[in-house]
This record gives C-alpha cells, sequence and structure tokens, in this order.
C-alpha cells in the first residue's frame, strides 16, 4: 500500500546539515498497524508527515498504491490526503469555531458529499466513539481525550485507506491515551483501516501488528538492530 | 465550488461562533472608514455644486448669447428675446448692454462694468435682487439711480476681498460719479448694494435699460448680450443648437465654457477629494490587512492542520476573503444609512458656511455605490494578500509553528 524508498530529510541549520531521515526504507502493508517508535528528535514525526504526504523528501521516494506520490504538486498531494488518507496530530487540531461534528464532517463537506450522507456517517463514527452526547459541543467544551477521539473520527470521515497518527496519546492521561488507541484499533478491525502512527512510549506498542524503531533518522527493525547500529 | 461552499461555511461560523468584540471593532472600523470616503467628498461636491449654481444664479446663467463679431452689439434684441423664449426648455432669457466704466466716490475710484437691464427678465433669469444688502432693486424706468455689487461698493466692509479697489464706503443714497468708457460722465445715486458672495457677480453695477439708453442712445433696441436661463429638465446641447440656428450674427457660450475661472477652484478641490479618498482607501486597506494578517499569523497552526487534512488553499483564502466581504458589507450598510439618515438631514439643519454661503452635502447615489464597489474590492484584496501568502508556505512549518 505504502513504500518509502532511499528516504532522506536534510534540514540546513545555518550551515550545518542535519539528516532528520536517513536512506530509510519501509514498506507497509494494507490492514496493518504500524508503530515508529523513537526518541524525541529521531525523526519519526518527519518521516510520518512525509509518508503522509504533508512534507517532501529531499531524496528517496515515496509510492502510495504503486504510484510515486513524492513529486505531485501539493495541489494533487492535498486531493489524496482528502480522500484517501486520514491524519490524526499530536495536539487534537480541531477548528475551535465548529462543533465536534461540523470538526468530523469538514473533509467530507471538502471532498462533495451530500449534507445528509456526510452528517450521517460524522454521526455514525461520533457515536461509535461515545461521543454521540458531546457532538454539538465545540472543542474547548470537550476534554483532550474527547477531542482527539474527534480528531480520530474527523480523519475516519472520508473512509480513508490510510490513517496517519503523530504521537496521538503524547498530550493524554493514560485512560485518555488507552481510548484513543483502542478506538484507532477498533477502526482498524472493523473497517480494515491501515494505521501508521508515531510513538515513542513503549506502552503503545502492543497495539501495533508491527513496530519499526528510528534512531538519529535511521530506520531498524528491532531494538536489536539499532544496537548494533 | 465545492472549494466556495467549504469556504462560506468556515467563514461563517468564524464570523458568528468567533472572537465577537474583534467583528464588532472590525466592523466599526469599517462604518468610519466609509463614513470617511463619502463624508470629504460630498462636502466637497456641494461646495462645487453651490459655486457652479452661484455662477450660474448670478453671473454666467446657463447659456449666453452674444454677437459673432467681438465687442459688437446684436440687433433686433427684443425680437432675440422673444425667439429664443419660444424654444422648448427656456424658462426666461434677458438682454443687457455693458459699458466699462470709472465710478467715483469722493477721492476713492473703483473700476466696474456696469449694465443696462431690463429689470422684469433680470429677476427670471438672476437670484442678485435676491441678494440686496442695503437699499432694493432696481424697478422698471429708474433713472439716474444705480445698484452697485458690494465688491465695488466697498459698504465699509474692509474683509471684502477687493475691498481696496473698491469705494470702500459707498452706501445707499450716496452719489457716485461714473465716467463711461465713450466719455460721457453721470452722477448715479446708489439704489441698493447687494453681495452674492460671488466675487465677479458683485464687482458688477447695474442700471435700468431705459437708464442705458441715456448714456447710449445709439444702443437703443441691441443687446450686448442675451442671458439664458433653462428648464430644469431641458437638454442644454438641444436649446444650445436650437438657439445658435436662430441667426448667423450670434454665438453662444454655454455656463460650462464661462466657468474657467470657477474650473481652476473646483480642480483644486477636486485634486483635494481624491488624495482624501486614497488615503481614506489605504485606511480601510490597512484595517482588514493588518485584521487578517493577525488572524493568520495567530492561527498559523489551525491553518497548516487544516491544509494537513486536505482543506485546500483556495477554501482557506476565500474563507478570510468572504469574512472581509461580510465585515465590509455590515460596514457599509450601516455606514450609509448612517449617512442619510443622520449626517445629511444634520448637515442640513446646521450646514457649514463657506464663502459662497451654506453648502449642503451632495448626496449622488451613484458615487455612494461606486464607493461601495471600490471598498469590497479594496476589502479582497487585504484579505486575500495575508490569507494567500499564509498558504505559500510549507505545511510541516506551518503545523510546527515556524
Amino acid at each position: 500500500m505504502l513504500k518509502a524508498e532511499n528516504l532522506k530529510k536534510i534540514y540546513h541549520m545555518g550551515d550545518v546539515i542535519v539528516p532528520a531521515v536517513n536512506d530509510v526504507y519501509l514498506e507497509v502493508e494494507p490492514g496493518e498497524i504500524m508503530c515508529i517508535m523513537g526518541k524525541s528528535g529521531s525523526g519519526k514525526s518527519t518521516l510520518l508527515h512525509m509518508l503522509g504526504l504533508i512534507d517532501s523528501p529531499t531524496s528517496g521516494k515515496v509510492y502510495f498504491k504503486d504510484q510515486d506520490v513524492s513529486k505531485l504538486s501539493e495541489s494533487k498531494r492535498s486531493k489524496i490526503r482528502l480522500a484517501q488518507m486520514g491524519f490524526v496530530f499530536q495536539e487534537y487540531a480541531l477548528l475551535p469555531e465548529l462543533t465536534a461534528l461540523e470538526n468530523v464532517y469538514l473533509p467530507a463537506r471538502m471532498l462533495g458529499r451530500w449534507p445528509s450522507e456526510y452528517e450521517e456517517r460524522a454521526v455514525t463514527l461520533l457515536d461509535s466513539i461515545g461521543l454521540i452526547e458531546r457532538m454539538h459541543h465545540r472543542p474547548r467544551q470537550l476534554s483532550g481525550g474527547q477531542q482527539q477521539r474527534v480528531a480520530i473520527a474527523r480523519a475516519m470521515v472520508n473512509k480513508p485507506e490510510i490513517i496517519f497518527a503523530d504521537e496521538p496519546t503524547a498530550n493524554l492521561d493514560s485512560t485518555s491515551g488507552k481510548q484513543v488507541m483502542e478506538a484507532l484499533t477498533w477502526l482498524n478491525k472493523q473497517f480494515g483501516t491501515t494505521i501508521v502512527f508515531v510513538s515513542h512510549d513503549t506502552d503503545d506498542q502492543k497495539y501495533a501488528g508491527r513496530v519499526v524503531h528510528l534512531y538519529d533518522g535511521k530506520l531498524s527493525e528491532t531494538m536489536e538492530d539499532q544496537a548494533n547500529a | 465550488m465545492r472549494s466556495l461552499q467549504v469556504a462560506l461555511f468556515l467563514a461563517g461560523r468564524t464570523i458568528f461562533r468567533g472572537n465577537g468584540w474583534l467583528s464588532v471593532t472590525t466592523i466599526l472600523m469599517l462604518v468610519l472608514v466609509f463614513l470617511n470616503l463619502v463624508f470629504t467628498p460630498s462636502l466637497l461636491e456641494g461646495v462645487i455644486e453651490t459655486a457652479n449654481a452661484k455662477l450660474r444664479d448670478t453671473l454666467s446663467s446657463d447659456i449666453t448669447v452674444e454677437s459673432a463679431t467681438p465687442g459688437a452689439l446684436m440687433d433686433d434684441a427684443d425680437k432675440l428675446v422673444d425667439q429664443i423664449v419660444k424654444i422648448n426648455g427656456v424658462d426666461a432669457a434677458t438682454p443687457a448692454r455693458t459699458i466699462s466704466a470709472q465710478l467715483e466716490l469722493g477721492s476713492e475710484r473703483g473700476t466696474a462694468e456696469v449694465s443696462g437691464i431690463d429689470t422684469a427678465s433680470f429677476r427670471d433669469v438672476y437670484s442678485v435682487p435676491k441678494y440686496m444688502i442695503e437699499g432694493s432693486f432696481l424697478n422698471p424706468g429708474d433713472k439716474d439711480q444705480i445698484v452697485l455689487g458690494a465688491q465695488i461698493a466697498g459698504a465699509g466692509k474692509a474683509k471684502l476681498e477687493l475691498y481696496a479697489d473698491s469705494l470702500k464706503n459707498a452706501h445707499v443714497g450716496d452719489t457716485v460719479t461714473a465716467k463711461f468708457a465713450n466719455g460721457l460722465k453721470k452722477n448715479y445715486t446708489v439704489k441698493g448694494i447687494y453681495q452674492t458672495e460671488f466675487v465677479q457677480a458683485d464687482l458688477k453695477s447695474l442700471i435700468t435699460s431705459d437708464e442705458y439708453t441715456t448714456i447710449s442712445p445709439l444702443s437703443k433696441g441691441k443687446a450686448s448680450a442675451v442671458n439664458v436661463k433653462l428648464k430644469n429638465d431641458a437638454n442644454q446641447d438641444k436649446v444650445n443648437s436650437q438657439i445658435q440656428a436662430l441667426r448667423t450674427d450670434i454665438k453662444t457660450r454655454t455656463w460650462q465654457e464661462r466657468a474657467g475661472f470657477v474650473k481652476s477652484y473646483t480642480a483644486s478641490l477636486e485634486v483635494v477629494n481624491k488624495i482624501l479618498r486614497a488615503v481614506a482607501l489605504f485606511v480601510a486597506f490597512l484595517t482588514i490587512f493588518i485584521i487578517t494578517y493577525v488572524d493568520v499569523v495567530n492561527k498559523k497552526r489551525q491553518i497548516g492542520i487544516s491544509r494537513a487534512i486536505g482543506i485546500s488553499a483556495t477554501t482557506i483564502i476565500m474563507s478570510y476573503v468572504f469574512r472581509a466581504i461580510f465585515y465590509t458589507l455590515i460596514g457599509v450598510v450601516i455606514g450609509a444609512l448612517l449617512f442619510i439618515l443622520v449626517v445629511v438631514p444634520l448637515e442640513a439643519r446646521y450646514p457649514f458656511s463657506f464663502p459662497l454661503g451654506d453648502v449642503l452635502l451632495s448626496v449622488n447615489p451613484g458615487f455612494i455605490l461606486r464607493n461601495i464597489e471600490i471598498l469590497m474590492l479594496v476589502s479582497v484584496v487585504s484579505a486575500a494578500l495575508p490569507a494567500w501568502r499564509s498558504v505559500r508556505g510549507k505545511i510541516v512549518d506551518a503545523i510546527w509553528g515556524n
């Protein structure tokens, strides 16, 4: 479904060259839950952004459904993100002027779905994550965990094939974090949605079918690989 | 279309659920900008209209008919006047004969044009008799009497623009001596003094047509000029052509052609007008630009996230543009209502006093609509620019707040 080849991201800090992601090869299979683990600054968010077409690699290629998407225009990438990908960010990132329901169906409206269709879908999703009672509340009236679950529902509204989650539990207490991760795994089981998430919390590994580790921008499948690197 | 619908949705939610005080303050600023945009130009337009009206009412009339030969008199003046008043659209016409004269009062001297007028038709064409500050206007058949404009009489008004060249202290009942250009010298009793506030008109002196014949017998039945007043709905160009077609020995000049000195005056006001409008529009531009700029800077991360989840750049830009259009629309509607229902009636009650007289604000619906259009355009550009800048950068930079 998703493949990265020789992916590199280099930042220039004045005269210093910083390789955030260094020659990464990665393949994500349809329906799997992959966790990208790594310490802070290891480049895991950068890798996730490149895989999710939010950022462009310095070199290397990203294939989504066998199509090289690394050099597409921003307009085309935006359309792919809207229709086929979902995103959950570390900070809930909901629009404060919209209710939970409106936040959820916003991407569906953008995709041009009919109001009856997108509203029904948004209500169903909010119901399935236990927030039906709060659907007319604004983000500031929701707890962090509730906001993150709304963000997950928003990521799901266009029935994406893959969801990228960037440290979705980082700002949550353990109970809320658990609820968020369970919501993601439920989506995976219920709809077969591929999930790629980034975390530095080893507790989150248990939700993943596969865990890869990023260390100084380099990828390894196991901790042992990393130690030998 | 889809982008516009979502943009409209986002704009609506931000306006009605966002910072209410920001919305109110923005609209208030735009109300003031709009009032600023229309008030001064309307006042200056009022000054221009007053100047033009004074010119026509006191000096030039709508159309001046003269001999085609410079300085010559037109024959059969009465017949010409009769022919002119029969033309559809003509309200009145009055003949006049004019001669230069030096007027003397004691040791004071002043130069003036003395016109012999038909008092009845003169009143139909000009409003000069309404501006008497001393005495009364001429009656048919008045002999040895003269009515002086304030700028030649002086009338003890040292603040008059041309007081130094006037008779300084001429008043009703005084005897002034006129030395005419044809060499004749005659004494006149001042019957009245008028002050129209229009300097060129107030430089003239008037005697009756019969009196004029005594100083210039050969000019009887002739006229230096026939001044024509048109009805309000008359087509000036059409009437002008019809007058020209009456005789081959005449030429006509419209009030616009005679308004050279007023034109330079109004042209200066037009320049001031344009500068003030440009400043007002720039203030409007800055207001919306700053509000939008501050908003996009504060919402940089939110905009980055929106782009990341697939909300197009066009949608984001248009949501800001729609907000600006909404604020501007509300601002101009309130501003226009305030202007028409409050400012204009208030100014009419307490008008500004200018040297030409009281000036009313000139309310031109076309002008107001044009300003609304321009303001809308300015608001669209001033909102689109910072919004466009905000979606130009990398999404990750926006998400990370860089």
